[in-house]
C-alpha cells in the first residue's frame, strides 16, 4: 500500500482496535503508537440489529484511516457479507481479509482466503489478505490483484514473534513489488524491528499493546521499534561475517591469521 | 429540611439513591418505564460479583477503592431491608487451565502491579486449593484466591429494595416512560413533574445527555446445577473465553459475561451460549448435567473510560457509567451521590465531572 502516492507517508505500524480495557486507553494507545490505520472487527456486534455503532464511531472520530476487518469469519459468503457490510459502514472499499480455517489456532483457510479475494477484487475492494507464510498462497493472492499481502508472524494472539523467518525472508524476496505486512502473531517490539529489517513494509498489531501491562507505553516502544527497524533496512545492514573483525586494526597482527582460523 | 426528590429510572441505582434519601427525611419519586419487578433492566442480568481486586486485570485503581468500601458497606444496606438477600464475602478464587497458565501469571502480574490498597492476592498450591472448594483441585494445579471479595443475589436484592422502598412509601410511577430530565424537571408522555432536586440515572436511557455513553453488551446462563458443589465465585483465565461461575442459593450458578461493543439487545447467540457453557464445563464436569433455567443479554452502560460519573447542576445530578461495575460499586457511588444531594462533603471527588469530555 507504501507504493500509492497518497499512502506514502503513512506509518509502517497498523493497529487493531480490540481488547483494550477501555476506549479511553485505546485512544491513548494509538496516538501514542502514531499509527495511522486502524483496523476494525464488526463480526460480532450485529451489525445488522444497529449495534456496535457508538464503538465505531468513536473510532471514526480519532481520524484515522480505518481498515475494517473480517475476524471470525469462518466461510467465503460470511467474511463477503462482512466485507460489503463494512464497506457501507466505514465508506471504505480497503478490507483486512481473513477467513478463519481452524478454530484453536486462528489459522487461516488458504483455499476459502483465494476463493473471497478472488470474489471481493471482482467487486471492486481493495483486498488485504491476511495468510500464512506459505510462498506459493502469498504469490496467488498477489497474481489475484492484491497490491498488499499479509502473512503472520505465528499465530494470532500467540505473541510467539517471528515462528519462521526463514519463509518470510523467502517470500520478501519472491514479491519484491507487493507490500508486505506481517499480520498476527508479533508479541513484542523486537519482533517489529526484525520484521521491517529483513524488508517487510509494516507490522500490524493489537494483543501486543492491547493486553501489556501498561498499554499506551507500549504503544509508544511499537512506534519507536517500527521506525528503528526501517530505518535499519534503508540504511542496509552489514554482513554477518564468520570471524571476528575489529573495527580499530591491531598494530602488529598480520591480517591473513583471520583467514587461517 | 425536608425537600423533594425525584429520580428518573429505578434500577439499582435508583432503588438506593430512593431509599437512603427517604430514609433521610426526604420525599422521593421514582419514575421508570420497568415496573417494580425491574425485569427490563441491566441489573436483574447483572450477576452481583463483588471483586473489587480481580477487576483490576481491566479497570483503573478507582474502581478497587468503590467496590472494597462497598463490600464493607453492603452488610448494612441489607440489614436494613424488609427481605433476605443472599451475600457471601468469603473471597473469590481465579484459576487457569494448565496450557493457559501464563494467563493466570500475567493476571497476577497486572492485579499486584495496580493494586493501591492493602487487599492481597495469594497464590495457592493445589492442597490449599482443595481445602477451600475441593471439587476444583483435580482439574487445577492451583489458583490465586482474593480475600476480599464475595458476591450477592441480585434477584433477591432488587424486589427487596423494592418492598423496602413501599413500606418508607416512595411514590414510584412505573411503566412510565421518561422523556426529558431538565433541573427540577422530569417530563414523562402525559405530564411535567416539579421537585427541588432530581436525578438522572436512566442509563442508556439518558444517552442524549451523555454523548459518549455507549453500551457494552454481556450474556450470561443461569443454570441449575445440583453436582456442582462450589461456594465461591471462580474466575477462568482463558485467552479467548474469560468466564465467571457464580454459585447462588439453591444450586443455582450464573455463568457469565461475554463483553461484546454492541447495544444490540436480541437474544443470547449461539456463538455466546457455546462459549459460556464449554468454558463452564471445562472447569467442572458436573456441568454436564446441569440444566439451562435462563440466557439472558443486556447492555451495560459505560463511557469512554468506563468508570462512573456524576454531572452536578443546580436542581440536577446525573450519574451514570457504572459499566458492569453496577453491584460492585453501588453502595460507593450512592454514598457519592447522596453527599451531592444533602450538601455534604464529597467521599470521591474523582467522580465528578463538568460535562461529558471524551
Amino acid at each position: 500500500m507504501w507504493h500509492e502516492p497518497e499512502c506514502r507517508n503513512l506509518s509502517r505500524l497498523l493497529i487493531g482496535t480490540a481488547l483494550y480495557p477501555s476506549p479511553d486507553i485505546m485512544r491513548q494507545a494509538i496516538e501514542a503508537s502514531r499509527a495511522d490505520v486502524l483496523t476494525v472487527s464488526l463480526r460480532r456486534q450485529n451489525p445488522a440489529d444497529g449495534g456496535g455503532e457508538q464503538f465505531w464511531d468513536y473510532i471514526k472520530d480519532l481520524g484515522k484511516r480505518i481498515l475494517p476487518n473480517t475476524a471470525g469469519c469462518k466461510s467465503v459468503k460470511e467474511a463477503v457479507t462482512t466485507a460489503q457490510m463494512a464497506r457501507e459502514l466505514f465508506d471504505t472499499n480497503w478490507i483486512k481479509l481473513e477467513v478463519i480455517g481452524d478454530d484453536y489456532n486462528l489459522q487461516p483457510d488458504p483455499i476459502g482466503l483465494l476463493e473471497a479475494t478472488e470474489e471481493l477484487i471482482r467487486q471492486d475492494f481493495e483486498v488485504f489478505p491476511y495468510t500464512t507464510d506459505d510462498l506459493v498462497l502469498c504469490t496467488r493472492l498477489a497474481e489475484a490483484g492484491c497490491r498488499t499481502v499479509m502473512p503472520w508472524a505465528s499465530p494470532i494472539g500467540s505473541g510467539q514473534g517471528l515462528l519462521n523467518p526463514f519463509n518470510l525472508t523467502m517470500i520478501r524476496a519472491r514479491l519484491p513489488e507487493v507490500s508486505l505486512i506481517v499480520d498476527a502473531g508479533i508479541g513484542r517490539p523486537s519482533d517489529a524491528v526484525r520484521a521491517l529489517e529483513m524488508g517487510y513494509d509494516g507490522v500490524l498489531i493489537n494483543s501486543a499493546v492491547a493486553l501489556a501491562q501498561d498499554p499506551v507505553a507500549m504503544a509508544r516502544a511499537f512506534a519507536g521499534a517500527v521506525e528503528s527497524g526501517r530505518l535499519a533496512y534503508e540504511a542496509g545492514v552489514m554482513p554477518k561475517r564468520d570471524f571476528a573483525s575489529p573495527s580499530t586494526p591491531t598494530l602488529g597482527t598480520p591480517f591473513w591469521h583471520g583467514a587461517n582460523s | 429540611m425536608t425537600r423533594s426528590l425525584g429520580i428518573a429510572g429505578a434500577g439499582l441505582i435508583g432503588r438506593m439513591i430512593a431509599l437512603a434519601m427517604q430514609r433521610a427525611g426526604h420525599t422521593v419519586t421514582l419514575f421508570d418505564r420497568d415496573s417494580r419487578a425491574g425485569h427490563d433492566s441491566c441489573s436483574w442480568v447483572g450477576a452481583g460479583m463483588l471483586t473489587p481486586l480481580a477487576e483490576l486485570e481491566k479497570a483503573e485503581p478507582i474502581i478497587t477503592e468503590l467496590g472494597l468500601a462497598s463490600l464493607k458497606a453492603w452488610p448494612l444496606w441489607l440489614a436494613g431491608l424488609p427481605e433476605p438477600v443472599y451475600f457471601q464475602s468469603s473471597g473469590s478464587l481465579v484459576v487457569a487451565h494448565q496450557q493457559d497458565h501464563r494467563e493466570l501469571e500475567a493476571f497476577r502480574a497486572q492485579v499486584t502491579r495496580k493494586n493501591t490498597t492493602a487487599a492481597q492476592l495469594h497464590r495457592l498450591d493445589r492442597r490449599a486449593l482443595a481445602e477451600l472448594e475441593p471439587e476444583l483441585a483435580p482439574r487445577f494445579n492451583g489458583a490465586c484466591f482474593l480475600e476480599p471479595e464475595g458476591q450477592l443475589e441480585p434477584r433477591m436484592l432488587l424486589p427487596a429494595l423494592a418492598a423496602a422502598l413501599d413500606a418508607a412509601e416512595v411514590v414510584w410511577h412505573e411503566k412510565v416512560a421518561v422523556t426529558a430530565v431538565a433541573p427540577g424537571c422530569i417530563q414523562t408522555a402525559q405530564a411535567g413533574y416539579h421537585f427541588d432536586q432530581v436525578v438522572d440515572c436512566r442509563g442508556l436511557g439518558a444517552r442524549a445527555q451523555w454523548p459518549h455513553l455507549r453500551g457494552v453488551r454481556g450474556e450470561v446462563v443461569r443454570l441449575y446445577a445440583p453436582e456442582v458443589q462450589i461456594g465461591r465465585p471462580i474466575r477462568l483465565m482463558h485467552p479467548r473465553y474469560p468466564i465467571y461461575i457464580s454459585p447462588r442459593p439453591n444450586q443455582q450458578v450464573v455463568i457469565g459475561a461475554t463483553q461484546i461493543e454492541s447495544d444490540a439487545r436480541g437474544p443470547v447467540t449461539v456463538r455466546s451460549a457455546l462459549e459460556l457453557l464449554s468454558a463452564a464445563f471445562s472447569l467442572h464436569p458436573g456441568f454436564a448435567e446441569a440444566e439451562i433455567l435462563e440466557t439472558a443479554a443486556q447492555c451495560r452502560p459505560a463511557l469512554p473510560d468506563n468508570l462512573p460519573a456524576l454531572q452536578v447542576g443546580a436542581g440536577l445530578l446525573r450519574v451514570n457509567g457504572l459499566y458492569r461495575h453496577g453491584y460492585l460499586i453501588a453502595p460507593a457511588v450512592t454514598a457519592a451521590c447522596v453527599a451531592v444531594l444533602s450538601g455534604e462533603p464529597q467521599p470521591y471527588p474523582t467522580l465528578l465531572q463538568s460535562d461529558d469530555a471524551p
